[in-house]
């Protein structure tokens, strides 16, 4: 009889820890009140915020409810990288005040963030910048935030207020640590992350296999503690991400959160890797920032199971989004790794997709096994056909978070992956704005002269990423399509007299005669760089912005 | 004498609430230990295990439906 009862316990204790407790908590999260906070403060933009239409996919939206797209590039010059460990620039806003900018390093992977720079980017009609950081800068030393480092940060908000441009603040990794230790084939130069005092590779020797620097014992090992908690590492991970989340919790220009960039499998196996670990892990620090309660109360400190939820670590920070990355499985596979169960009853969230089709993709990586030909099945709209499914399971936004190939591919690669983002209506954040070196992938050329902080603006990425889309509008069903080869530009969309403004951008670079039908007010301001914006409120009906085919005025060098 | 399939049917049962695509298999050695427990006039023992192991893998299974059902439901 005693035998029998602790079998029957056993079985219980082991599906609390597996999918049963895990489904039982995510399912739960869809009848728990969604956490309350105060009214906003007014700031320089719009809050915003994921509206959830039924029968529909989530959507990012402004405070008149309008759906919003965001278009921008990801700056990634406050990481820190291997084996310097070390700011490849001061951190110290001082250096950068009235338009300072400290010289470039040809040494550094990618050049100074400098005040100019976000005005480039507005220039391109970015409206949002990915700032990725490190958490080994935020935290040196465990429980000892570095306030210099999210001061940076907070100057960086500030130049993007001024130019009215959102900033997501990305909590980045790449490969778990620049602290993984040398070794053969390894190029630390290309690793990010975790400060040395959270990375534990107990022994195992680093040294990448085939070419890619995930495929590492020392960083699987050390990413496989980081999810089960050795050491109470995560905890602390989480804390670094709610001293974040305070410092900015009053300010809009801050769309949001992503709380960990590719999250890499380690020693587990999906789906249980995403379904058990990854999504957890993403609740509790959900229930961290905005105080969520979602999930059973639980220890912290060592491994904590799917069920447990975490406490509130003092943010209140119940407005911003939360970007949540697939796990880099996805990445690879173009195809959902996890079950897209609900996460949290908090209702701001944004499934990060990380759109690299024939560059990451296995047909990429492994062509002896699969040809481009053969995957992904569904070509460059798999990824993103799947991710709505995913996202709309799961109750969140689509972003397209990160997205990039060589300049050399950009008639296949780039052109593609812009269509599938108008497709799907999914914002975008290129990766990456500049970059030193041979081969580099940024919006800019690297520079002729070590001294220059970059070369000219690549000319095939300024026809494909400064484009006519409309930041904002009430007509959830709109429909758009820029042409890239010649400027033109047609939205379809509808609404009712009272409904708030379509708002659409133009960039100086399509230069066509504006048309707009069926909308009783318009107006067309010019900005100072030749950039268009136009207003069009409904009257009733349907209604439509064209802008006519026009000799594209590019001005990046070829 | 205690049955080796209702072991397996046991730690099989146990390891769908993880992986989800052993349950088939789990069912299948806790039914055919069961038959055979039944069968062997009390010389075969371990009905208790192949039960506790055929019940884990239908609470798996009863998982894998609810999350298909959601996915198919919720996207």
């Amino acid at each position: 009889m005693i035998q029998r009862a602790l079998i029957v316990v056993l079985v219980i204790v082991v599906a609390l820890f597996t999918y049963p407790g895990a489904m039982l908590v995510s399912f739960a999260t869809r009848i728990t009140p969604p956490p309350t906070s105060s009214r906003a403060p007014a700031g320089a933009l719009s809050w915003l915020h994921v509206e959830h239409p039924s029968r529909a996919i989530p959507y990012i939206a402004d405070d008149e409810g309008r759906m919003v797209f965001l278009h921008g590039a990801t700056p990634a010059s406050l990481l820190e990288f291997g084996p310097r460990n070390q700011p490849e620039y001061p951190i110290d806003p001082a250096a950068y005040e009235n338009g300072g900018c400290p010289a470039n390093k040809a040494e550094s992977k990618y050049p100074p963030l400098c005040q100019a720079d976000v005005s480039q980017m507005a220039r391109l009609g970015f409206n949002v910048m990915r700032l990725p950081i490190s958490w080994s800068l935020l935290e040196p030393e465990r429980g000892r935030f570095n306030r210099t480092y999210v001061d940076r940060v907070a100057q960086i908000v500030g130049w993007a207020r001024d130019q009215g441009m959102y900033v997501i603040v990305d909590m980045h990794q790449n490969a778990y640590s620049n602290f993984v230790g040398p070794g053969p084939n390894v190029d630390l130069g290309q690793y990010s992350g975790a400060p040395a005092w959270a990375t534990f590779t107990d022994g195992l020797p680093s040294h990448v296999f085939v070419s890619q620097r995930e495929v590492n014992p020392a960083v699987l090992e050390a990413t496989t503690n980081f999810w089960y908690d050795r050491n109470g590492i995560q905890d602390e991970y989480l804390a670094a991400l709610a001293y974040v989340a305070k410092r900015f919790r009053n300010d809009p220009v801050v769309a949001g959160y992503g709380v960990y960039n590719e999250p890499l499998i380690g020693w587990n196996l999906p789906p249980g890797f995403e379904d058990l670990l990854l999504f957890p892990f993403y609740r509790r620090a959900i229930d961290a920032i905005t105080g969520a309660h979602d999930g059973l109360p639980c220890w912290s400190g060592f491994f904590m199971p799917a069920v447990c939820g975490y406490r509130n670590l003092g943010a209140d920070d119940a407005r911003h989004l939360i970007f949540l990355d697939t796990g880099l499985l996805r990445e690879v596979t173009d195809f959902p790794t996890h079950l897209s169960m609900p996460l949290s009853s908090y209702p701001n969230l944004v499934l990060a997709l990380h759109a690299y089709t024939h560059f990451y993709t296995v047909d990429h990586l492994l062509p002896q096994l699969v040809t481009s030909s053969a995957y992904p099945w569904g070509g460059y709209d798999q990824s993103y056909s799947l991710a709505e499914h995913e996202a709309r399971a799961m109750g969140a936004a689509l972003f397209v978070s990160e997205f990039g190939s060589p300049p050399a591919d950009d008639s296949r690669l780039l052109a593609s992956q812009v269509v599938e983002q108008e497709k799907h209506r999914a914002g975008f954040a290129f990766w990456t704005w500049k970059e030193n070196g041979s081969g580099a992938w940024g919006v800019y050329a690297p520079p002729k002269s070590p001294t220059d902080s970059s070369g000219c603006l690549r000319a095939n990425r300024e026809q494909l990423l400064a484009r006519v889309y409309p930041r904002a509008t009430a007509d959830t069903g709109v429909s758009f399509r820029y042409d890239s080869s010649d400027g033109s530009f047609s939205l379809s969309a509808a609404g009712h007299v009272g409904d708030a403004p379509t708002v659409v951008y133009v960039p100086p670079e399509a230069s066509g005669d504006v048309t707009v039908t069926g909308a009783a007010a318009t107006v067309i301001d010019d900005g100072e760089d030749g950039s268009r914006v136009i207003t069009a409120s409904p009257t009733g009906g349907a209604f439509g912005v064209q802008v006519a085919p026009a000799t594209l005025a590019l001005t990046g060098c070829q | 004498m205690r049955d080796r399939g209702a072991t397996r049917a046991l730690v099989l049962g146990l390891l769908s609430l993880w992986f989800g695509i052993v349950a088939p298999f789990a069912i299948f050695s806790a039914v055919r230990s069961l038959q055979r427990i039944r069968t062997s006039n009390g010389e075969l023992q371990g009905a208790a295990s192949a039960t506790t192991g055929l019940v884990a893998a239908f609470i798996a299974v009863a998982v894998i439906v609810a999350g298909v059902t959601y996915w198919i439901v919720a996207s």
